[in-house]
Parts: structure tokens; C-alpha cells; sequence
């Protein structure tokens, strides 16, 4: 094995939906051995990615047991036959050509397949679906925008260079970030990143709806004959209200602080109606602050493939939608789901009580590099290669720009990516149910 | 490879080769049209129907990005037409907007074995390589936009075209393009700004050029490098009454435009129903939809006169559609007049601009979708030379591909256009001059239009026709025209054209009375121009440099990787090393 140490530029990091595509990392062997550009996530989802790795187990009289790869899939494939009612999950965090063969078990079992976006964007999806989106791109956002709002959203935390890439930088007509941009913060409370804004407006929890609503009015100059909205004064709705209206070109940040809020998709409805509404006087763009670094390719794939996002039922042969009834957590807790087959996520540790209790109850395969909540409770445990870093794919960052993710160092002795150790069930299930 | 076949007393339409209904047989071996063959074939009596080769579409929206924001902002299209999954073909959804597997299969059982995407963000390619993974059945190529983009802009500044070729034959390359296309040429980019423009000598903001010298730029740098398709052109000023102008002039802009190798077509011009909007001759007549009027005829005219370009038709057929563009702003307008939804997509036209999608439903009470019907007809049948007409309906904006059949019955059948303009608002016959046009299109016009000439438009040498060498994509139709009258029978028409009796791609059947039987995977066409050295350098560096400074994502990362290619690529190699550095 080749010892001496390779530099690697323009790496793609696979942690967020901001997908940094300007990582350098020194590979000396088959480690990493560091990450420069890359923020504190970045660098430990590269560094530490050797650890708590999971291996092929299934479960025994109730206790996982170490198997091969090949009977940890023939048992998957068994399971997987058996089952009236699979729901196939995750997704998000894996490579678009995994979705491929998640899909492909789901309409060869008769199936749901949903990812992770119907606990996350879920409701952003649900707006779209009511009133189309101006969909902004980060690069446009770099050069072009005097005011940028982040509503329900903390990415100093969670999405820790989206700042500094996109918004606290020279653009090519924003030339000084600070003079020619004001950021803003809506939020219930004063997070690391409303620190550092120009302007942050503090909501009452659970009042987002009222407060878009109340600008949507305004802006269209409709008076309101009340004394406060959200917690703010009519002078700050006023305030707000002539800064929206005075922006050459805009972008509203939105996280799930607004998708997963009182009112969740009707916030999402009626912030695109206020962003519309907003082209009336300037240039208005919205994007949705993307969590994990697949999610949007997630949603993309499944667009293509069965004609819709997410929450997608083959029961009947074709593809039928329905969010709210086919996605995972109302499939879990209707206690509909007879097996589940979890790719790429951790639905034991973020999905509601009622769900989880019903996952205790059925056969649950769980393929994931690393070791989570799911993987305690899995009937069948199978270990993957890290998409970005053990093996390449192709991914969507938050706007919906594709990126080719490399592979960067060898995974562990015996594990496959994703796609393959699905392709395996896949075509095992096919001789199985036809 | 696929066995040999041969489709014996096959009635011809090959305007390629100048036949026009002759009997006689047609052999395929190894995936190719031959003349003979050794060893044993499959025999297939065909008893005298039509034979045609595999449709070509040449301008409908398969793969992409808006493409996919359509679909995911509107389940309830695909809702009304669920298509089950078979031994042979996977579930999926069809309407205005079907998946990528029943994209394939439908045009499969229509006959049609290539379809090219016209309006690639080529930023976005790796995207649509990964869509073209499935779309089975269907030879394919894309066409990235150039019109809008800010490294256009800077060698158009420059005047220098060679740093335009280069840039446009580097994107080809990289990201497996077929060709340039130009949409709104400076006006999407103002859509960055709010704005949009209408007329050619109008500056685009922040660069102080014009969209003239856009297109002749683009026009130039593409026949410079000698590329086999024209520059596909959706001229400024979309959807508005008396845009006809406006796209006269886009044409009289580039008609001193020397052709490559002297060749004649310098530009072709998509969806021109769109474009060709007249204005009703009355003095208080205003550029809007109450004093619209067909500019069919009046552009059919300019046509028959001019032969710098050729043209497809952008036919409008009554019901749901959903119109998706490149031109944001129109798209826009489009959604201030119906209040139905709208999306964005600014990432789409390189760094600045933007795509848009909207519903649609084209009414045939409305005055203004009546006029716009007879439109594309009226030019179509007033058109000397069929060569130049290609029938689209611009999938999926002016209804979906499947319209198809309904399309050619209008063309062919006089008593069809009659009984429909008895259900259209009344503006149809009273702003058009198509009521009292009686030409009927015949099955060798149909041919022409609908495979011989988009092949031809397209550079695809081994595409739309029979003749020894050709791809064997080859396609009968359930019709003898000795037996039947098709003028008056439009109901047979749409039959015979809306399933094939048998569609074959690259010699194996695909379909059959259809029912989709195989699902091979088509060839994705794409151009490679060869530059020297010296220019090939200069544009890595430049590129390097106005990338890494003009979007969020590295120069390094741009190009589409093989892997999502080479198993289905098939590139044309073009000599332009003579372009000078």
C-alpha cells in the first residue's frame, strides 16, 4: 500500500445540503489524515470515519449475532419476501444510484418507499405542490443579493459554511458582504446565528403563519387593525415590510423551524405566496436549508423514477402518493408496516414514540455504515461504504445543483456501498416474487 | 447483437431515399439497415403496410431539472394516469408529465425511437446523465443553453469568437452536449435583475451587449466550429401578440451568416407557434391577447422566401399541459395571467436567469388558445418545402408528445381541422387564414416531418431513414393507404399513428401493437469538436478562472464524469482544430 502522503483538492464533503465541494484532505495509506477548509462537521465525518462501523449481524433469540454478508442478505431477502406491507426508508444520506435500487425493491415487493425529507421538507414539498416555488441557487445568492433572511433556521450550527461560502463573501455585484447585504434572522429565540446578523425579529412561538400572513398583507398594502402580530409591533411590521419591499434581489433561508412549526406546510404555502408576491418590487428567491447531504438528490430520484418526491406506495403495481398516509411514520404508526428495510438513516432515533414502538415489533433490516439507534433494534444489520468517502456517487446540494462525490480511500475489508448490497437483494427477491 | 430480421412487402416511406410507397423488403442485421446478410432471419410478412424508420423527435423535454420540479409540484397530473408495471416494463405514471421509464415506453409504442432534450443547464448535466439511466427505448442527445450565461457574454464583449468556440465545444465535451441552444438570449439573464427584454438592440444589463450580438456570437462560434446541428433558437419576446416581428428580425439578424462548409440551414427555430403572433389589422389594435391574430401565414411567406433556417411547429393541442422554459420571465408574465402556480429555477441558465415551470390548460373556448392553434397549421400547410417543418408540440408545453397522432390528423385531414374548428371560439376562422386552406399533408410529408428532416436538422446521419448503413430503427404502421382514404377517416389516423404494429430499435423489437415488450437502452448523441492545442489551453485556463470567480462550485467539479456516460455516449467527432486560437 502506497505510504507516502496524497494531497486530494475539490473534494465534495457529503455531510450537509451546503455539499462544500472545495475540501482538501491528506490520504496517507488508506487514512485520512486531515481536512483542511472543511468545517468542524466536515472534518470529523472524514477523520473519524473508521469508527463505529457496524458489521453483517442478525438477530438470534435476542441477540445479534456476527454472520456473513451473504446470509445477513438472505435473510433480508427472506424477510423482504414474506412481507405484505414493506416500507423501505431513508436514503438521504447515500448516493443517488442506491435510490435506484431502493425503489426497485419497493415495486417489486409492493411496497412504500419514502426518505427522510417527510420528517424534514416534507411540508416545503407540500407548499410547492400548492403554489410552485421561486427557487433561488447559492451562486445567484452570492453575487447578486442585498438581503438575505434566515427564518427557522441556525446554520451556524447546522450548516456551518453556509455563511461564510454564500453570504459573508465578495459576490461579483455585492462587492463589500457587509455594506451592500443585511442579513436577517426570524426566529423564537437568539441563536449563534441571529448573534451575528444585522437584524434579528424575535416571533412568538408558533406564530410564523400569522407573521407571513400579516406581511403578505401589508406588502400587497392591505392595513391591519391590530396592535401587534407574532410579538412585534406595527412599527417593526413596517419596518420589515419597507426593507422587503426596497431589496433589489432577496432570498429567504428557510428551515425546519418554519417546515415543522404550528401550521407547517400552510407556513411554506403562504412564505412562496409572500416571495411571489415580493417579485412584484424586486428579484425574490426562497431555498429550503437542506439537512442531510442527499436529501434534495433523494427527492429528485424519486421524481424521476415513480413521477413523485417522496411517500410513494407500489401496492397497486404503479407509484401512488399520498403524504400523510404513505409516509413512513403514519405507514409505522398505524402499525401498518409488516418488515422495514432502512437505508442510510436513523429512524429509531428521530422518528415519534408510537413509530419507533411499532418498529420494535417487526423485522427491521437496517444497512448503514455505522453503528445508531436503528441498528440496536435491527432484526438484520448490514454494513455499507461511505458514500463521498469510501465510495463515489452523485448528490444534490440544497439547490438543487448535482455533484459528483469521489471516493477518497478504500472501505473496510468485505463491505460493499449501498447500491450493491441493495442490487444483491434485489435481484435474490426477483427470483423469489418475480 | 440482435439476430437478423427481415420485413418482407413493406410499402416504404424513406424521403431520405427518395421512396415514396414501394413495396419491398427491408433487412436488418447486427442493429443496422443492410441489403443482405448470411446465415438465417427471422421472416416478418408485413403484407403491404407502412414502413417508415423510427420517429425522431427533435424538441421534447425528457430529462432535467424543470422537468423534475414540474413533476414534483404537480402529483395531481400524474394521478389521472397511473401505468401499472409489467413483466416487461416498470410502474410509473404518464399525463403531461410521465416518469423517465414511461417517457420511453410511450414513444416506443408510438413508433418513435429518438428523442432529443433541448434546454440542458449544462451545469446540471451530471443530472441528466443520471435520468438518461432511465429513460429506456430512446436514442437521445442534449442541447446545453449558452444564451444566457455570463462567459457568453464576456467573449461576445470581447468579440471573440474563438473564445466562444471554445468555450462552447469545451462544454460539449465535458458535460456531453449536442448542440447549442439559445433561449431568450440576454433576457433570462435580466430576469436576474426583474426585468426582461423584448427587442434584439435592447442592452442586457451589467454588460452594455445586446441580444443581436448574442445570436449572431453564438451563430458564428457554431458555424465556425462546424457543429452538425444549428443553433436552436427560442427568440426574445415569447407569448406576446405580434411577436412575429420580433422573430423576423432575430432571423434577418443572422441571415448573412456564412454556413459551415456552405451549408444553407444556419439557425433552426423551436416552437413557433409561440413566436409568430400577429397583430389584428385595426387601428385600435394593442400587443395584447384581445387583439391577437394567426402569423402563420405571414411567416410561412418569410419561409418560402428565406432559406437560412428551419422551424418546428410548438403545436398546441388543446388540454392540460405544463409549460417549462428556460425563459423565466416570460414564464413569469405566464403566471401573473393565470394565477396558477409558479416556479422559479434560477440556477438553470448557468449563474444568473432562470427557468420556469406553470400549468397550463389550453381551452378551446379561449380566443386567444383558439388563435394560437391554427397558427403552427396554417404556417405548416402554407410552407413550400416540408423539409423545413418539423411537427413537435414542444413537450410537454403545448400538450404531451402522445398528442402526436391528433397532430398528424390535423395535418393530414382537412375534414379534421373542420370538425374542430366547429368546437373553437370563433376567433379560430375569423383570425387565420387555415379555414380556407385545403392542402393535406400525404404519408411521405408525414415522413419527412416527423423522422427524414429532424435527423437531418439534428446531424444524426444514421437516424430517420431505411437506407443501408442506418441504425435499424424501424417502425410499421397497422395501415395499408391502398385500402383507406385517410383525409377521411381522421379517426383511423389517430389509430394507426397513436400505436405502432411493430417498433424496432436498432434491429430488436421493442413493441408491438403497443404493448412494450423489450426495453433495450438507446445511445445518448453527443458532439465532440476537436480544437487545436493552443486554443484548448487557452480555454481551460480562462474557463478555470471565470468559473472558479462566477459560480459556487469548483471548475474541477463542472464536467460530467464518465462513469455516468461512456456505456451510453456515442460521440460525433468534429475536426474545428482550424478555428484559429
Amino acid at each position: 500500500m502506497n505510504q507516502e502522503t496524497q494531497v486530494l483538492d475539490h473534494i465534495v464533503c457529503p455531510f450537509c445540503g451546503c455539499l462544500c465541494d472545495d475540501i482538501r484532505l491528506e490520504v496517507k495509506g488508506n487514512q485520512i489524515t486531515s481536512n483542511e477548509l472543511g468545517c468542524a462537521i466536515s472534518k470529523a465525518k472524514f477523520l473519524s470515519h473508521h469508527e463505529d462501523r457496524i458489521t453483517p449481524t442478525i438477530r438470534k433469540n435476542g441477540t445479534h449475532v456476527e454472520v456473513s454478508l451473504n446470509e445477513a442478505i438472505e435473510r433480508a431477502v427472506e424477510i423482504l419476501a414474506a412481507a405484505k406491507r414493506p416500507l423501505v426508508y431513508g436514503l438521504s444520506s447515500t448516493e443517488n444510484d442506491a435510490h435506484r435500487e431502493a425503489y426497485k425493491i419497493a415495486e417489486t415487493t409492493g411496497g412504500v418507499v419514502d426518505n427522510t425529507s417527510s420528517v424534514c421538507h416534507g411540508p416545503t414539498i407540500l407548499g410547492v405542490q400548492e403554489s410552485g416555488e421561486a427557487a433561488g441557487s447559492l451562486a445567484e445568492v452570492k453575487h447578486r443579493a442585498d438581503t438575505v433572511i434566515y427564518w427557522g433556521s441556525n446554520p451556524q450550527f447546522a450548516h456551518p459554511r453556509h455563511i461564510s461560502r454564500y453570504v459573508r463573501v465578495e459576490g461579483e455585484y455585492i462587492k463589500d458582504p457587509k455594506a451592500d447585504r443585511r442579513i436577517w434572522v426570524f426566529d423564537i429565540r437568539k441563536t449563534i446565528t441571529a448573534n451575528m446578523a444585522d437584524e434579528f425579529v424575535k416571533i412568538a412561538p408558533g406564530k410564523d403563519l400569522e407573521l407571513i400572513g400579516a406581511l403578505r398583507a401589508r406588502v400587497r398594502g392591505h392595513p391591519l387593525e391590530v396592535d401587534e402580530v407574532a410579538g412585534l409591533s406595527m412599527k417593526q411590521l413596517t419596518e420589515i415590510v419597507e426593507a422587503l419591499k426596497a431589496t433589489k434581489y432577496g432570498i429567504l433561508f428557510f428551515g425546519l423551524g418554519l417546515t415543522q412549526s404550528t401550521g407547517r406546510h400552510r407556513n411554506i404555502d403562504a412564505a412562496i405566496r409572500l416571495v411571489q408576491d415580493l417579485n412584484s418590487f424586486g428579484k425574490w428567491n426562497m431555498m429550503p436549508m437542506r439537512g442531510h447531504f442527499n436529501v434534495a438528490g433523494a427527492n429528485k430520484t424519486s421524481t424521476w423514477q415513480t413521477g413523485y418526491p417522496f411517500a410513494v406506495d407500489y401496492a397497486r403495481g404503479y407509484p401512488r402518493y399520498q403524504p400523510g398516509e404513505y409516509t413512513s411514520v403514519d405507514v409505522l404508526s398505524r402499525g401498518e408496516a409488516d418488515a422495514m428495510l432502512n437505508i442510510a438513516a436513523d429512524p429509531a432515533a428521530h422518528f415519534p414514540r408510537q413509530a419507533v414502538k411499532h418498529m420494535a415489533t417487526i423485522p427491521v433490516i437496517n444497512i448503514d455504515p455505522k453503528r445508531n439507534m436503528t441498528s440496536l433494534i435491527a432484526e438484520v444489520n448490514i454494513p455499507a461504504a461511505l458514500a463521498g468517502i469510501e465510495c463515489d456517487g452523485a448528490a444534490a446540494r440544497m439547490d438543487g445543483l448535482p455533484l459528483y462525490l469521489k471516493k477518497v480511500i478504500d472501505p473496510p475489508d468485505g463491505v460493499l456501498p449501498d447500491r450493491d448490497v441493495l442490487r444483491m437483494i434485489h435481484d435474490k427477491l426477483k427470483k423469489v416474487v418475480g | 447483437m440482435t439476430g437478423n430480421i427481415i420485413l418482407k412487402n413493406a410499402r416504404v416511406y424513406d424521403p431520405t431515399n427518395k421512396i415514396d410507397g414501394e413495396i419491398m423488403d427491408i433487412s436488418m442485421s447486427d442493429g443496422k439497415i443492410v441489403d443482405r446478410f448470411e446465415g438465417k432471419a427471422r421472416e416478418i410478412d408485413v403484407k403491404g403496410r407502412v414502413v417508415m424508420a423510427g420517429g425522431v423527435d427533435m424538441h421534447s423535454h425528457i430529462v432535467g431539472s424543470k422537468l423534475g420540479f414540474g413533476r414534483s409540484m404537480c402529483p395531481e397530473d400524474h394521478r389521472k394516469d397511473p401505468v401499472p408495471k409489467t413483466k416487461a416494463t416498470r410502474g410509473g405514471v404518464g399525463y403531461t408529465m410521465p416518469n423517465s421509464y414511461v417517457i420511453g415506453y410511450r414513444y416506443s409504442a408510438m413508433g418513435y425511437t429518438t428523442a432529443i432534450e433541448p434546454a440542458l443547464p449544462a451545469l446540471k448535466g451530471l443530472g441528466s446523465w443520471e435520468e438518461l439511466e432511465d429513460v429506456p427505448n430512446l436514442d437521445s442527445g442534449l442541447l446545453p443553453l449558452f444564451c444566457n450565461s455570463m462567459i457568453t457574454f464576456n467573449y461576445v464583449k470581447e468579440k471573440d469568437i474563438s473564445g466562444l468556440a471554445g468555450y462552447i465545444a469545451w462544454i460539449l465535451r465535458k458535460v456531453g452536449g449536442l448542440g447549442v441552444k439559445v433561449v431568450c438570449p440576454g433576457g433570462t439573464y435580466a430576469w436576474a435583475h426583474g426585468s426582461n427584454i423584448r427587442e434584439l438592440d435592447t442592452e442586457v444589463p451589467d454588460w452594455g451587449i445586446t441580444p443581436r450580438e448574442i445570436i449572431r456570437g453564438l451563430c458564428q462560434a457554431t458555424e465556425a466550429l462546424g457543429l452538425p446541428h444549428m443553433m436552436h433558437l427560442h427568440p426574445l419576446n415569447l407569448g406576446r401578440v405580434g411577436n412575429v416581428k420580433t422573430t423576423i428580425e432575430h432571423l434577418d439578424a443572422i441571415k448573412d451568416i456564412k454556413g459551415h462548409n456552405g451549408r444553407k440551414h444556419i439557425c433552426h427555430l423551436t416552437h413557433m407557434s409561440f413566436e409568430t403572433l400577429a397583430m389584428h389589422e385595426d387601428e385600435k389594435a394593442k400587443p395584447d391577447w384581445k387583439w391577437v391574430s394567426s402569423g402563420g401565414l405571414e411567416f410561412a411567406e418569410y419561409v418560402n422566401k428565406n432559406d437560412h433556417f428551419t422551424v418546428d411547429m410548438g403545436q398546441i393541442t388543446f388540454g392540460p399541459a405544463t409549460t417549462m422554459t428556460g425563459d423565466g420571465p416570460f414564464q413569469y408574465t405566464l403566471y401573473q395571467m393565470t394565477k396558477n402556480k409558479w416556479a422559479n429555477i434560477c440556477v438553470d441558465v448557468e449563474m444568473p436567469g432562470g427557468a420556469g415551470v406553470v400549468p397550463y390548460y389550453f381551452d378551446p373556448k379561449s380566443p386567444a388558445n383558439a388563435v394560437q392553434w391554427t397558427i403552427p397549421l396554417e404556417f405548416a400547410l402554407s410552407v413550400n418545402d416540408v423539409w423545413r417543418v418539423i411537427m413537435t408540440t414542444d413537450h410537454p408545453n403545448a400538450g404531451p408528445f402522445t398528442k402526436y397522432p391528433l397532430v398528424i390528423s390535423w395535418l393530414m385531414s382537412k375534414k379534421q381541422r373542420d370538425t374542430w374548428m366547429e368546437k373553437l371560439h370563433k376567433f379560430a376562422t375569423e383570425r387565420s387564414t387555415l379555414k380556407d386552406i385545403d392542402r393535406e399533408w400525404n404519408l411521405y410529408e408525414i415522413a419527412i416531418s416527423t423522422r427524414a428532416a429532424p435527423a437531418k436538422i439534428m446531424g444524426l446521419p444514421n437516424k430517420g431513414h431505411l437506407g443501408v448503413g442506418a441504425d435499424a430503427d424501424v417502425t410499421v404502421y397497422d395501415l395499408d393507404p391502398n385500402k383507406v382514404n385517410l383525409a377521411d377517416d381522421p379517426e383511423r389516423i389517430i389509430k394507426v399513428f397513436g400505436q405502432s404494429y411493430l417498433t424496432f430499435m436498432r434491429g430488436q423489437q421493442v413493441a408491438k401493437k403497443g404493448i412494450v415488450g423489450k426495453t433495450p437502452h438507446g445511445k445518448v448523441w453527443s458532439v465532440h469538436a476537436e480544437l487545436n492545442d493552443s486554443l484548448w489551453n487557452r480555454i481551460n485556463k480562462e474557463l478555470e478562472d471565470m468559473m472558479n470567480r462566477w459560480y459556487a462550485h469548483s471548475f474541477h467539479n463542472y464536467p460530467v464524469p464518465e462513469r455516468y456516460r461512456e456505456h451510453m455516449e456515442k460521440a460525433i467527432l468534429v475536426d474545428s482544430t482550424g478555428v484559429a486560437a
